[in-house]
């Protein structure tokens, strides 16, 4: 029997394959190993805490219950952050389609039309949810972060944030290594160059 | 500051001197080169801040949340036979394997029906003739048997014992005592332990 202690010296792969026997306190602790990064990375990536449980949620469940289908010769971690990117850059994507224009929709002919449409910025009250989240990402660097393309925030999180190779990332992301290197530079730059504009 | 030599930091090299991996040549630029030097700074400024980031968790309960939704496998079922189904229809070539296999069975089963519905006198003599060769090897095996214990040089002595019905019946309860002492000691020997082991899951 694996008692507390014992779990970490245990690698994950040799932790997936006591939960693919069976054991629960297994899957508890893959759950305990990832639970930060993994949500860590969604907060940062979609900037809504409950959102990002949601996200996490569904990523835990999504790899646990395929578990079966895990192949040992890659790292656990690549897994569970590729499930949780494609779920970020997913969600991400949707709710690009559902954004209505601050000036209202494009299909509007007259002014009442454009008004009527337009996103109502002040009408939402701000809970106190929004609080901690705007405490929580409020910093200039978190600023600067959520103003980089997607692509380039899943590569810097993980790279500076999480402390992954450059070789973990593009498996993770499904790139080439030097697309992955790129969008790193790229998105140092654009963090140097906001967060310049954001001290002026 | 020096003239530097060679060209300006690629951005890899910039990546080698963040990891602490610049060679001694590209070092020596970096010292010499106020431009590259400023730039590896604001980089490291950079790095520094993404690396300083508050640590984040989910909310308490998160791991609960998660494994009500999440299905642990039985470790008694046998795994081989669950995904017999799903792995027989997974590919196109496993459905045509499955689907010959299957078709040979039913193939044979027919032609085996078929030929034993015409041929029913041929294989009622078949079975007699095997039923009578059975009976004889079983009736030679039995005497065989007895005949060698017979030979034994103890037979006559317990012949002799068992001759009197009092002696038989004091053997045969010994023999029952035996018996039921060897199931007792048995029985206590599989039996789960009613108390918990001191230490036995530390």
């Amino acid at each position: 029997m694996v008692s507390g202690p014992e779990w970490a010296r245990l690698s994950d792969q040799e932790v997936v394959l006591i939960a693919r026997a069976g054991r629960e306190a297994a899957y508890r602790e893959l759950i305990r190993r990832y639970e930060r990064p993994v949500f860590a990375l969604l907060f940062r990536m979609v900037r809504d805490r409950e959102l990002a449980e949601d996200l996490a949620q569904e990523t835990f469940i999504k790899a646990l219950n395929a578990i079966e289908s895990y192949r040992p010769e890659f790292k656990f971690s690549s897994w569970i952050f590729k499930i949780a990117n494609n779920a970020a850059i997913d969600h991400l994507r949707r709710r690009e389609l559902d954004t209505l224009s601050l000036d209202g929709s494009p299909h509007a002919e007259t002014p009442e039309q454009m008004q009527a449409t337009a996103l109502q910025i002040g009408a939402r009250q701000e809970s106190p949810l929004d609080a901690v989240e705007a405490k929580e990402l409020g910093g200039a660097i978190e600023q600067a972060i959520a103003q980089l393309r997607p692509e380039y925030r899943s590569c810097i999180l993980l790279r500076h944030v999480e402390g992954r190779a450059y070789e973990e990332i593009a498996e993770i992301l499904n790139l080439p290594l030097g697309t992955v290197k790129t969008y790193i530079h790229r998105a140092r730059n654009e963090l140097r160059q906001t967060l310049a504009h954001l001290k002026e | 500051m020096t003239q530097p030599s060679g060209p300006h930091l690629t951005p890899d090299d910039l990546d080698l001197w963040l990891d602490g991996n610049l060679s001694e040549e590209r070092q020596q630029h970096l010292d010499r080169c106020q431009a590259c030097l400023e730039l590896a700074r604001a980089e490291q400024e950079i790095v520094d801040q993404l690396q300083g980031l508050t640590l984040m968790s989910a909310s308490a309960g998160f791991a609960d949340r998660v494994m009500q939704s999440v299905v642990v496998p039985d470790p008694f079922a046998i795994r081989s036979l669950q995904t017999v189904p799903r792995r027989l229809l997974a590919t196109r070539k496993s459905m045509a394997v499955a689907a010959s296999i299957g078709l040979l069975l039913l193939g044979s089963m027919a032609v085996s029906i078929i030929w034993t519905l015409g041929h029913q006198t041929t294989l009622l003599a078949l079975g007699s003739w095997l039923l009578s060769q059975g009976g004889q090897l079983a009736w030679l095996g039995l005497r065989g048997v007895a005949s060698n214990f017979m030979e034994q040089p103890w037979f006559e002595n317990a012949r002799t014992v068992l001759a009197h019905p009092g002696r038989l019946a004091l053997a045969s309860a010994s023999a029952s005592v035996a018996y039921l002492g060897g199931v007792l000691a048995l029985r206590r020997l599989l039996a789960l332990p009613t108390q918990e082991v001191a230490h036995a899951n530390a």
